[in-house]
């Protein structure tokens, strides 16, 4: 799932000031996931940029509503309704979610609530880290199972560097070297010789190195 | 939605659950309109009721039912009881009604009729009424002043009464439909004992029948003196005849009973009792043959008796085993081995043939006989069973006749299926924190033997409330949108007990059978996707509303979320009203359910402050669930205070051992409410 | 010769190398380069200057090394893939060539939160391997990364860092081998206190036959405070001080000189070790320190070839 987190609400405060009909509008899916933006989080929102609008004396409205997911132009559509009277939308779906209201209510002030910050896996209630990277070409199999684009913090393909220490990454001891998770898994399944092999040099085009990126299905698209 | 164990188990379907939870939210009158719209004899019902409900109370799962007739007696036995007030139908139907007995089946179709626009009148043998009620349950179980009051407010609907009269004696049915009634209800009880059909039994003087004996005592006569009795019988009329002998100073008393103790028909709390007052049971004994002196009785012999192959009832038929005869030197023997009803006044016109003893109907649940008009039902139906079945015979009787005034056809108004009793799962039985039942008070056993002293007393409104908060609120519990569920899992993840599952793909199944209604999914679940039905979230917001508008400016506004499961009584309550009149109190089943956006919504709501109360982490089922709060609280403290408020006018506190909160604690939350800045208490 | 420097030179002839390191200046002025290298020059074979060591940004170490060349003192160009591209790398590695730089030690770099601007985006477009394979590519093959021809020379003596003491220990060889199977030729050691340790890795690495396909320099650190001592001991991940080397430092009564008897008797029993062709010296923040200890190591005077 793509992870979010909400954004300080001094900073959402700033960003929503002098609209007299905002929309608050909640995405049920990774933001909900991520307890960001959902359906629960758009009520304590608008709850507390009611009483903020009330404080500073402002005139306005704040609705509520929450959609499946932003980033599907048909979900997008269902509101359009109910944004004719808005002037702002704070959306509190990831940055793509944001992109695609802007685009289909061009006129309208589009400003983001959260923060997108990675894709990654749940690990507990309350605990999420990264995964992957987005690059395009995935060398799992490679690296039993464990990505070293994500996960090392230097992105190196023939790991470890001379920082790991205890299992640690030089960075913080509370984020684990991949490249020992690698050696020691590869060692458990009686791999580790794949490690002798020089790993060449990455194309990080497919990765948003050459460019913003795109992808079409010519058997799927009318 | 499907009806709770506790429901379906009763024959006349009561909302236990929802009289249950009144008494938990302390709306004691409330929980016993519920009670007496469907009941017309609550006070009876909560005394010496055999509860099918708390043989079927899911909590007997987790340690024990909830003390359901206790807490019916509780609710039925206080003063607000005085403010309940059936309401009559402007205008009277114009029929009349005969209900021959004023037994409890008698009485609750009486009532029944009444509220339905009938005229009733009762036609009672016996110059008293009550029927079984006041000549067979002894004045310890069923005092006799509380059978008066619960008889007046029936016959207060404008029955009329005629004692003394005996139908199918100086009238017959027949005449009854040539005096303008024009159905009549056949309620006249099983008040013919069973004899016991040995030697001696007619010889002597001294030998009774239990019925005889208890009405004698029953109407405040004392049949002979006696120094040591003997009971033959298992059943409650045997136990109820021991122990009236044991008050009437009898130095020993033994029942004779020839089966084993698990066989004994008598309610277990009854034999339980009994034996505690020390009466002696002689277990699988039969009386062979009752000996006399100067035509008294002077002994009882007996003979020991092994179980063997089961019988038509299905229990194992006694069989005696030669050479163990012994004598008991007894100067009573009372028979109570059964009875039976005596319907051989009426069973001509009936067209009864065979013994002489039940009457036949021919619906079994409409309740009709052979002759149009006359419609039956409790023992004269069934044999003696029990009074919540005469009540249920009554009332189907009240609806059948109601028809057939109208000139309808008579619904068959089957009863509720026999349910199989559906097992929780181990471990949501292991997750669930144990509560134990409260105890009954009684007397001890030598204070109750000078007398015919009530044994049991009622709860009180302490023990009440906390006997209820152990109701698990059966199918009162979460569901899930499918169509909102986004399968985030988080349902599965906080539910303390473990009940949501998840399919492969995502579809979450909540057990609503298992499901305590405890609230956190509903308040976790990111999407609102999960509604509940006891403390709905919607339910919580309103009440946070409908709190504000009833502030009134006499000082700064707080919302005060408190936990049911305090202990906290009424008192408590209206002197926070009294003291503090601008501090609002929203009550919740669980602080647990209380989110961040509730809190925001008081201050939206123009809250000038929030407390937020806990109970006693003692008294808490779900303490874990509970302990979230502080984080949520948290939350919205610093939502607060972006929005440039105080967070000390955001308080979280413990509720005291007694009462709803510290007097400090709310004028230090005032306090800082006219006073922001200063260091908060937590 | 592969590239026909100084040090390759000493290290083909079979002599014990001496290098160490000048840290650049967070400043513009030559003059600290060139007072260091006047301090060094006769007691190493070769410089290192570090390339934005620990992340903290300083004068390149490309300009650097022109300004020891100046001085005829043979500069080690240091080059870390945090900060450079290999379209980067690749140029100024043709850079360094042109200016006579023969020496180059690829590395990867202290990870950019440690430094001194710790919101700058690392690169990392390739890492320490890749970037020692390119260079032996471009060397020995006149070819680019992506595959086109160079003209001219790259006559470069490639090094590389290895750590005998960063987890897992059992793979670290394996990691050298691989760095010597992309082509390094010679091998600076991060900073060893714990011999015996070290002596151990030697042995895996003398197993593996690597003590015969490069040049393995043991590194050094003189210690000038117990707590130096201290700090390395518990901040400096991929450094094993052993609490012994803390307690002398603590208990001695002149630090500094205690630190330097304990370079000492650690530069003895390396040279003991089989395998060990040299030393490189990082004195940190103490470079007058180095001419006396490679004094008292009896390695002056230093090998003219």
């Amino acid at each position: 799932m793509i992870t979010l987190e909400q954004k300080k609400f001094e900073e959402i405060e700033k960003m929503t000031k002098g609209y007299s009909r905002l929309l608050v509008l909640g995405c049920e899916t990774c933001s909900a996931m991520s307890f960001a933006g959902g359906q629960r989080q758009v009520e304590e929102l608008a709850s507390a940029i009611r009483m903020a609008q009330k404080t500073s004396g402002q005139e306005g409205e704040v609705l509520e509503d929450a959609i499946a997911r932003q980033c599907e132009p048909e979900f997008v559509d269902l509101i359009r309704d109910k944004l004719a009277g808005c002037d702002a939308v704070l959306s509190l779906a990831c940055g793509a979610g944001v992109q695609l209201l802007s685009e289909r209510f061009p006129d309208k002030v589009i400003l983001p609530g959260c923060n997108t910050t990675f894709l990654g896996v749940t690990e507990e209630l309350g605990v999420w880290s990264e995964r992957c990277a987005g690059c395009g070409n995935c060398i799992l199999d490679k690296t039993a199972g464990l990505c070293p684009i994500a996960r090392c913090s230097k992105q190196l393909l023939n790991g470890p560097c001379g920082g790991s220490m205890n299992g640690k990454c030089e960075i913080s001891k509370d984020v684990d070297c991949v490249w020992q998770l690698i050696i020691d898994r590869l060692a458990r399944l009686n791999r580790l010789e794949m490690l002798e092999e020089i790993f060449p040099v990455k194309d990080w085009s497919p990765a948003g190195h050459g460019g913003p990126r795109k992808m079409v299905r010519e058997d799927l698209k009318s | 939605m499907a009806h709770p164990p506790c429901k379906l188990a009763c024959p006349i379907l009561t909302d236990v659950r929802e009289y249950v939870q009144l008494i938990a939210e302390r709306r004691f009158d409330e929980a016993f309109a519920t009670i007496r719209r469907q009941n017309p004899l609550p006070r009876v019902c909560g005394r010496i009721c055999t509860h099918p409900c708390e043989t079927a109370c899911k909590r007997g799962q987790i340690e024990e039912p909830i003390a359901i007739a206790a807490l019916k007696r509780f609710a039925s036995d206080g003063p607000w009881k005085n403010q309940y007030k059936p309401v009559l139908p402007d205008k009277p139907s114009g029929h009349k009604v005969a209900v021959i007995g004023s037994g409890p089946a008698g009485l609750a179709a009486a009532h029944d009729l009444a509220l339905l626009g009938h005229h009733v009148t009762i036609f009672e043998a016996l110059p008293v009424l009550g029927g079984m009620l006041r000549v067979g349950v002894p004045e310890y179980r069923l005092p006799k002043n509380v059978l008066d009051e619960e008889i007046q407010a029936i016959v207060d609907l404008g029955i009329e009464i005629k004692t003394g009269v005996r139908i199918g004696a100086q009238i017959k049915l027949s005449d009854l439909f040539e005096q303008g009634y024009k159905a009549v209800f056949v309620a006249i009880g099983a008040h013919k004992d069973r004899k016991l059909g040995i030697a001696g039994e007619d010889q002597f003087e001294g030998v009774i029948s239990a019925v005889s004996f208890l009405r004698a005592v029953n109407q405040g006569q004392n049949p002979k003196e006696t120094k040591k009795a003997a009971v033959i019988g298992g059943g409650n009329t045997a136990i109820d005849s021991a122990r009236c002998l044991l008050r009437m100073g009898a130095e020993s008393v033994h029942i004779v009973y020839r089966r084993s103790r698990d066989e004994m028909p008598a309610a277990q709390e009854e034999i339980e009792e009994a034996i505690h007052e020390g009466v002696q049971i002689a277990y699988l004994t039969s009386p062979l043959k009752i000996l006399g002196e100067d035509g008294k009785v002077s002994a009882l012999k007996c003979i020991k008796n092994e179980l063997g192959e089961p019988d038509a009832s299905g229990r194992r038929s006694p069989k005696p085993v030669p050479g163990t005869e012994f004598t008991l030197d007894v100067d009573m023997v009372i028979a109570a081995i059964g009875q039976a009803p005596d319907s051989s006044l009426v069973a001509d016109e009936l067209g009864l043939t065979e013994r002489r003893e039940r009457i036949i109907v021919e619906g079994p649940y409409t309740l009709v006989t052979t002759r149009p008009g006359v419609f039956a039902g409790g023992d004269a139906v069934t044999g003696p069973a029990t009074v919540v079945e005469a009540i249920s015979a009554g009332k189907r009787a009240a609806l059948s006749i109601d028809h057939y005034l109208k000139g309808e056809s008579i619904p068959a108004i089957e009863p509720a299926k026999d349910v199989e009793k559906v097992s929780l799962a181990r471990s949501v039985v292991e997750k669930t924190r144990k509560f134990p039942r409260c105890k009954k008070i009684s007397l001890p056993a030598d204070q109750r033997l000078r007398g015919f002293k009530e044994v049991e007393s009622v709860f009180s409104e302490d023990l009440a409330t906390k006997e209820a908060l152990r109701c698990l609120h059966c199918y009162l519990g979460a569901r899930i949108d499918a169509e909102k569920c986004v399968s985030c899992l988080t349902c599965v993840r906080v539910c303390p007990l473990g009940i949501p599952t998840t399919s492969k793909m995502g579809e979450i199944t909540i057990d609503p059978f298992a499901c305590q209604a405890c609230g956190v999914c509903a308040l976790e679940c990111p999407v609102r996707a999960i509604d509940i039905s006891l403390d709905p979230r919607t339910e919580i917001a309103q009440d946070i509303k409908k709190a504000m508008s009833t502030s009134q400016h006499s000082g700064p506004v707080i919302v005060g979320f408190f936990d049911l499961h305090g202990n906290f009584d009424s008192s408590d309550v209206e002197n926070l009203r009294q003291d503090y009149p601008h501090v609002l109190p929203v009550m919740v089943f669980g602080l647990r359910r209380i989110d961040t956006s509730d809190i925001l919504k008081a201050f939206e709501c123009g809250a000038d402050g929030v407390l937020l109360a806990r109970c006693p982490p003692e008294s808490d089922p779900f303490p874990e669930a509970t302990d979230r709060v502080k984080r949520r609280m948290a939350h919205a403290r610093a939502l607060v205070e972006a929005l440039g408020l105080d967070g000390g006018r955001l308080e979280i506190c413990d509720m005291p051992e007694q009462g709803l909160v510290q007097k400090e604690l709310i004028d230090g939350l005032i306090q800082r409410i006219k006073e922001p800045g200063q260091v908060r208490s937590e | 010769m592969k590239s026909g420097s100084n040090l390759e030179r000493i290290l083909e002839g079979g002599q014990f190398a001496v290098t160490a390191e000048a840290g650049p200046p967070k400043g513009s002025s030559p003059k600290v380069i060139q007072r260091k290298g006047e301090l060094l020059k006769l007691c190493c074979d070769a410089l290192n200057v570090t390339d934005n060591q620990t992340a903290i940004v300083r004068m390149s170490s490309l300009s650097g090394c022109v300004l020891l060349k100046e001085l005829g003192v043979e500069p080690v160009l240091q080059m870390v893939v945090r900060d450079r591209n290999r379209l980067a790398l690749q140029g100024d590695i043709l850079g360094a060539a042109a200016l006579g730089i023969r020496n180059v030690l690829c590395l990867s770099g202290d990870h950019q939160r440690f430094g001194n601007h710790p919101a700058a985006k690392g690169v990392y477009d390739i890492d320490s391997i890749q970037f020692i394979q390119m260079v032996k590519t471009m060397r020995d093959e006149h070819r680019f990364l992506n595959g086109e021809e160079i003209s001219g020379d790259v006559p470069f003596f490639i090094g590389a860092a290895a750590n005998p003491f960063a987890d897992p220990f059992e793979f670290r060889v394996t990691r050298l081998a691989k760095k010597v199977n992309a082509g390094a030729d010679f091998i600076q050691t991060q900073g060893i206190f714990d011999v015996p340790k070290f002596v151990e890795w030697m042995k895996m690495v003398r197993d593996r036959g690597l003590h015969e396909k490069t040049h393995i320099l043991a590194g050094l650190i003189p210690i000038k405070s117990v707590g130096m001592a201290r700090y390395m001991r518990n901040n400096v991940s991929g450094l094993s001080v052993p609490q012994e080397i803390v307690d002398r430092m603590a208990d001695a009564k002149d630090a500094k000189e205690e630190g330097v008897k304990i370079c000492l008797e650690t530069i003895e029993q390396l040279k003991e070790v089989e395998g060990i062709h040299g030393i490189h010296i990082m004195a940190v923040a103490w470079e007058d320190i180095v001419p006396r200890i490679v004094e008292e190591a009896g390695l002056m005077p230093r090998p003219v070839v």
